[in-house]
C-alpha cells in the first residue's frame, strides 16, 4: 500500500448519506400514502 | 401505517440518526480510507439487514408454499420489496465509496456482482407477481422463485471469503476501536427496526389488497348479463 490516507471524500460521503435518508424517506412516505389508500 | 410498527419505526429512525451522526462526528477518519470510511456506518448496516430482509423473505415463501395462506403471501411480498429497496441502496452507497477507493464506480468484484444478480433476481420476483392474476398461481410462483433467488444470498455473504478480490474481507470488532463499533451496531439495530417497520406495514398493505381481490373475485363481473338458466 502507497500514499497512506486518501485525503477529502466528503462530497461522497455526504451523497452517500443523503441518498440513503432521501430513499428510505420516500420509501416510508410512500407505505403512508399507500396504506391510507388501500 | 399504525399500531406497534409506529414506534418501533420511529425508534428505528433515532437509533440510525444517533449511530450515522457519531460515525460522521465523533468517530476517527479510517487508517487508509481517511473519511471516505465514514461511508461504511451507512453501508455496513444496510447490507447485514438487507440480507436478513432477504432470509425472512425466504422463511414467508416457505410459509406460503406449506400453507398456502395469503398472509404468507402478502410477507413474501412485503420482505421482498423492502429487501430490494436495501439492496438497490446498498450498490448505489458502495459504487459511491469505490469511487474515491478504487478509483471507479463499478468493478465486476463476485461481491459486487452477486449483489447486482440479487437485486435483479429479487426484483424479477415483483415482477412476475405483477404479471399473475389468479391468487394461487401466483402464491406459487412467487414463493418458488424468491427461494431460488435467495440460494445466491449465502453466495454473496460468502464471497468475499471464497474469492479474495478487490472488497474486503470481514472485519473483527477485536481489531476495531469501540469508538468505530458501536455506532456501527446502534445503526444496524436502527435499521433493522426501521426495516421491520417498512416490512409490517408493508404487510398490512399487502394483505388488504388481496382480501379485496378475493372479496371481488367472488361478487358477480357487473359487466356480464345476468342469464337465468343454460348459459350465460
Amino acid at each position: 500500500m502507497t500514499g497512506g490516507m486518501i485525503q477529502g471524500g466528503v462530497g461522497f460521503v455526504t451523497l452517500a448519506y443523503g441518498l440513503t435518508w432521501s430513499v428510505l424517506a420516500a420509501y416510508l412516505v410512500s407505505l403512508y400514502y399507500r396504506g391510507r389508500d388501500s | 401505517m399504525r399500531r406497534w410498527e409506529l414506534p418501533v419505526g420511529l425508534a428505528g429512525i433515532a437509533l440510525v440518526a444517533w449511530g450515522h451522526f457519531n460515525g460522521l462526528v465523533v468517530a476517527p477518519p479510517e487508517a487508509m480510507m481517511g473519511d471516505v470510511g465514514r461511508i461504511l456506518y451507512v453501508h455496513v448496516p444496510t447490507a447485514w439487514i438487507g440480507l436478513l430482509t432477504y432470509l425472512a423473505a425466504f422463511i414467508a415463501a416457505i410459509g406460503a408454499l406449506w400453507s398456502g395462506r395469503r398472509g404468507w403471501d402478502a410477507m413474501v411480498e412485503a420482505t421482498v420489496e423492502v429487501g430490494v429497496v436495501l439492496n438497490a441502496l446498498l450498490l448505489a452507497q458502495g459504487s459511491i465509496w469505490a469511487k474515491p477507493t478504487w478509483g471507479v464506480y463499478w468493478a465486476w468484484d463476485p461481491r459486487l456482482t452477486t449483489s447486482a444478480v440479487m437485486v435483479i433476481a429479487f426484483g424479477g420476483v415483483l415482477l412476475l407477481r405483477r404479471m399473475i392474476d389468479q391468487p394461487p398461481r401466483r402464491l406459487t410462483v412467487s414463493a418458488v422463485s424468491t427461494i431460488i433467488a435467495f440460494v445466491n444470498v449465502p453466495i454473496v455473504y460468502m464471497s468475499v471469503k471464497w474469492w479474495r478480490t478487490l472488497h474486503q474481507n470481514f472485519s473483527s470488532p477485536d481489531t476495531v476501536s469501540a469508538t468505530m463499533v458501536t455506532p456501527l451496531r446502534v445503526a444496524a439495530v436502527g435499521m433493522l427496526l426501521l426495516a421491520t417497520c417498512m416490512v409490517v406495514a408493508r404487510w398490512r398493505i399487502g394483505i388488504k389488497q388481496l382480501s379485496d381481490e378475493a372479496e371481488a373475485a367472488d361478487m358477480p363481473d357487473p359487466a356480464r348479463p345476468l342469464t337465468l338458466g343454460g348459459e350465460g
